[in-house]
């Protein structure tokens, strides 16, 4: 009882961070769906009657080297960033949590030799292996999204590979053998509904985690064509400009990188301390 | 009781819970006990009756959704309620009040020996130094009649009464004059349960005050000089030890039906469960499993007057609700 | 009934926590087994409990010679035996209502049209409410839950219950109320029992005959 008392913040500070979280991702979701269709706008307009201007009424981010608007840039970079995020932290998701069941699930030698091949790859740096399975391919969205599912599996399987482990040791699955349970449902009906609430929340966090390697990968010219505005490309052109002193281009992709993915893992904190089952009567007594 | 000041002086402590949806809980109403130096005092009821909330009340370990009114004083000057946590922490946990705990492996840092967390809380409690440090251990750990030869060893190859000496020696350390112990013998075999009561009597002869809460009626009659009955968050019944489980035996019809209820005894259960803190009757929580409940029961909450919150209250020690026809 | 003949198991082939333990327990008899925690006996239970392979030994249970364990052991062996554990919270799927956790047997055997009648018949034998049965463990005391994990265990009548320390974490009434509640079904059923515990004064007034755990253990400890 005193360690869920000392840990958790109070309710209030734990209902502002998630009601400001919300709030942050709604506008996010709002402006990354509706203002690029709406808007009409072309976010590749070159003026360079205009280029790297700094935060005005016409251009309140200001303009890149080339005089392009940074807002409409950085919503158009984000829009392909997080698309690139949800879908390679879904990819992951769906491979990591099946192989983590299987290999809990089964125990044994397939649960040994599974669990080096893990621990093998994880002692890679993610980043190295991201790299090097982009550069198999022509640059673009879909390698980038390879890339990063296929070196984001493996924390996702680890997670659901001991927390089947853990539920597979607790009584209430001997209690369920014990009252005629099949191996089925004793898979179908306890293990996994266990686990999935866990898949999916390390899902969400991984988004923001995906969305950061996409741009480590376009920073380092090997994720998106230059041309296509991922916050990521926005941030690593603004490289020669942040040098001259123009600090605007390399500010706010990156501050549109880092609210809303932090928002992002806001709610997903919220949501793991709602599902995750109390083990203790509510009330401590 | 007793001409010495008391120790701990509880005075209309409650302790609610603040629910989601609004519902609010009572955890523990309006108690009122003191513990005097040299006193055991045991706090006994069924588990989700609110004597541990009453514990971790005292030590200020209450969830952020709880709100406590009344008051704790510990020593005559420190409210333990309103009482800020740097105080508790600082001042009170460990060097005023000693606590024993419910599961003593969990209690001890699992990769660190007994020695080295004896002479860190002795570093940190009593300012011990350098040279005085290994002595010191060794006599703190010869307090709880831990042995010397078994100091070197981790928590987990310490068996459980070993592992309850630990604790209780790292409890001692701050030579704290109240002693809390919460559970301590629960999940321990009779034996091993009666040596851990023994020596918490031990340190309570040696002139401490002892607050007990256990729902182990053999252990809190082995140890305590007073035993506080708890029933849906309120205390029902204070008694001197010997005359509860003795002769005259309890006066509360409840903790009748909670000895009855021993192996050793009648090996009855009180019929039906006790009500919920969140809905809580406006008569005597207990009427309703009650054999001597009538009208007045069910409508009026019995006032706690003389150790005892009963309606069929006998005025004298002499006679008990036991003694009248047990039928109703 | 039950008979375990010379079993040795544990988690590690070369240290083993039960070795070569042998016990009977003939058919209606309750027969308590006695021992310090931490010596074995609730591995112990679960072998007889078709829960643990043993690494050594052999059990029959009602004449039939025990081959496999867990998911190896026909259904009709396994839902022979209920088991009640010693910590409730552990031994309930936290998703689960009471209901629901009492019914789970019922329907892992195909017999979902018996729930609502059995549920009804074992709620109030419990002591469990409609209102409480609605409910999930996280808002349930210990005792409450236990009262549940015990109605699943009777959920398919079994010939033999196995209590391993089902009271440990209770108090006195609850005790004395479960106690009731299993005997009330043996007397009923001519159902046998094990009721492991470390509890002499209980598991004496409680069963037929008590058995001390190092007296059953032919390499005393």
């Amino acid at each position: 009882m005193a360690e869920t008392a000392l840990a958790r913040p109070g309710r209030t500070t734990r209902r502002v961070r998630v009601v400001t979280s919300a709030v942050i991702v709604t506008v996010v979701a709002l402006a990354v769906l509706v203002v690029p269709p709406l808007a009409q706008l072309d976010q590749q307009a070159v003026d360079l009657a205009n280029k790297l201007d700094p935060p005005s009424l016409a251009h309140p981010f200001g303009t890149d080297d080339v005089g392009r608007d940074l807002l409409l840039r950085c919503v158009y970079g984000l829009r392909v960033s997080l698309l690139v995020g949800l879908v390679a932290a879904l990819t992951a998701t769906v491979i990591g949590t099946a192989i983590g069941a299987l290999a809990g699930a089964s125990g044994g030698w397939a649960d040994r030799i599974v669990m080096r091949v893990v621990d093998a790859l994880s002692s890679i740096p993610h980043l190295l292996l991201g790299i090097f399975i982009v550069a198999m391919f022509r640059p673009g969205v879909w390698p980038v999204i390879v890339s990063v599912a296929l070196t984001h599996w493996i924390s996702t399987a680890r997670i659901v590979r001991s927390e089947v482990l853990s539920l597979r040791s607790r009584p209430f699955i001997d209690a369920a053998v014990s009252g005629g349970a099949s191996r089925t449902r004793v898979i179908v009906r306890h293990l996994l509904p266990g686990v999935l609430p866990q898949a999916g929340l390390a899902a969400v966090l991984m988004v923001p985690h995906a969305m950061w390697h996409e741009s480590a990968l376009s920073f380092l010219g090997l994720g998106l064509p230059a041309h296509q505005a991922s916050l990521g490309n926005l941030v690593q052109s603004a490289r020669g400009s942040l040098l001259a002193g123009d600090w605007w281009p390399t500010l706010f992709p990156g501050l549109f990188l880092i609210v809303p993915t932090l928002a992002l893992a806001g709610l997903a904190g919220a949501w793991r301390d709602r599902i995750n089952p109390r083990r203790k009567s509510e009330l401590m007594l | 009781m007793t001409a010495e000041p008391p120790v701990l002086d509880v005075r209309d402590l409650s302790v609610r819970f603040r629910m989601r949806g609004g519902r609010d809980i009572a955890a523990v109403t309006d108690a009122r006990f003191a513990v005097a130096p040299g006193e055991c005092l045991a706090l006994v009821g069924e588990s989700g009756c609110g004597k541990s909330v009453l514990a971790s009340a005292l030590l200020g370990l209450l969830p952020a959704n709880a709100a406590t009114t009344g008051s704790a004083v510990l020593g005559g000057d420190t409210d333990l309620l309103t009482a800020g946590e740097r105080t508790l922490a600082r001042t009170v946990r460990g060097r005023r009040i000693g606590l024993v705990p419910q599961s003593p492996a969990a209690h001890l840092t699992p990769v660190r020996t007994v020695r080295a967390q004896l002479e860190e809380s002795l570093r940190e409690l009593t300012g011990a130094r350098g040279g005085e440090l290994p002595k010191a251990a060794v006599a703190a750990a010869a307090r709880a009649s831990f042995p010397e030869g078994h100091l070197d060893r981790y928590p987990h190859e310490l068996s459980g009464g070993l592992a309850q000496r630990a604790a209780t020696a790292l409890a001692l350390i701050g030579d704290a004059p109240l002693l809390l112990a919460d559970e301590p013998t629960t999940g321990l075999d009779r034996d091993l349960v009666e040596r851990t009561v023994d020596e918490l009597r031990r340190h309570t002869d040696e002139g401490r005050a002892l607050l007990i809460i256990t729902h182990d009626l053999a252990a809190a009659e082995r140890i305590a000089d007073r035993v506080a009955v708890m029933y849906a968050g309120r205390i029902v019944e204070i008694a001197d030890a010997e005359a509860f489980f003795g002769a005259p035996g309890p006066r509360h019809p409840y903790a009748k039906g909670l000895l009855d209820a021993l192996p050793e005894r009648e090996f009855t259960p009180i019929p039906g469960m006790p009500p919920e803190l969140g809905a809580l009757p406006g008569g005597c929580a207990f009427a309703d499993r009650c054999a001597h409940a009538d009208a007045r029961c069910t409508g009026e909450r019995p006032v706690f007057t003389a150790g005892l919150a009963c309606h069929h209250a006998p005025t004298g020690r002499a006679s008990s609700p036991s003694k009248e026809p047990a039928d109703a | 009934m039950l008979e375990l003949n010379r079993i040795t198991a544990g988690y590690d082939r070369r240290d083993p926590v039960v070795r070569e333990v042998s016990l009977q327990v003939t058919a209606g008899e309750a027969v308590g087994l006695l021992g310090p925690s931490g010596c074995g006996k609730s591995t112990l239970a679960k072998v007889a409990a078709l829960l643990h392979r043993p690494d050594a030994g052999t059990m029959t249970l009602d004449g039939t010679v025990i081959r496999g364990w867990r998911h190896r052991a026909p259904r009709e062996l396994r839902t022979a035996v209920g088991v009640v554990f010693q910590q409730p919270r552990l031994s309930a799927d936290p998703r689960l209502s009471l209901r629901e956790l009492i019914a789970q047997p019922l329907r892992s055997t195909g017999r979902r049209r018996d729930v609502p009648a059995r549920v009804a018949e074992l709620a109030p034998l419990v002591g469990l409410s409609d209102e409480l049965l609605e409910r999930r463990p996280h808002a349930v005391s210990d005792g409450q839950l236990q009262r549940a994990c015990l109605a699943r265990a009777l959920v398919l009548r079994p010939r033999l219950l196995i209590c391993d320390e089902m009271t440990a974490m209770l108090d006195a009434s609850t005790t004395a109320a479960l106690v009731a509640v299993v005997e009330r079904y043996r007397a009923e059923s001519g159902a046998a029992l094990l009721a492991v515990g470390h509890d002499r004064v209980l598991l004496e007034r409680w069963c037929d005959r008590t058995v001390r755990w190092d007296e059953r253990d032919t390499e005393s400890i």
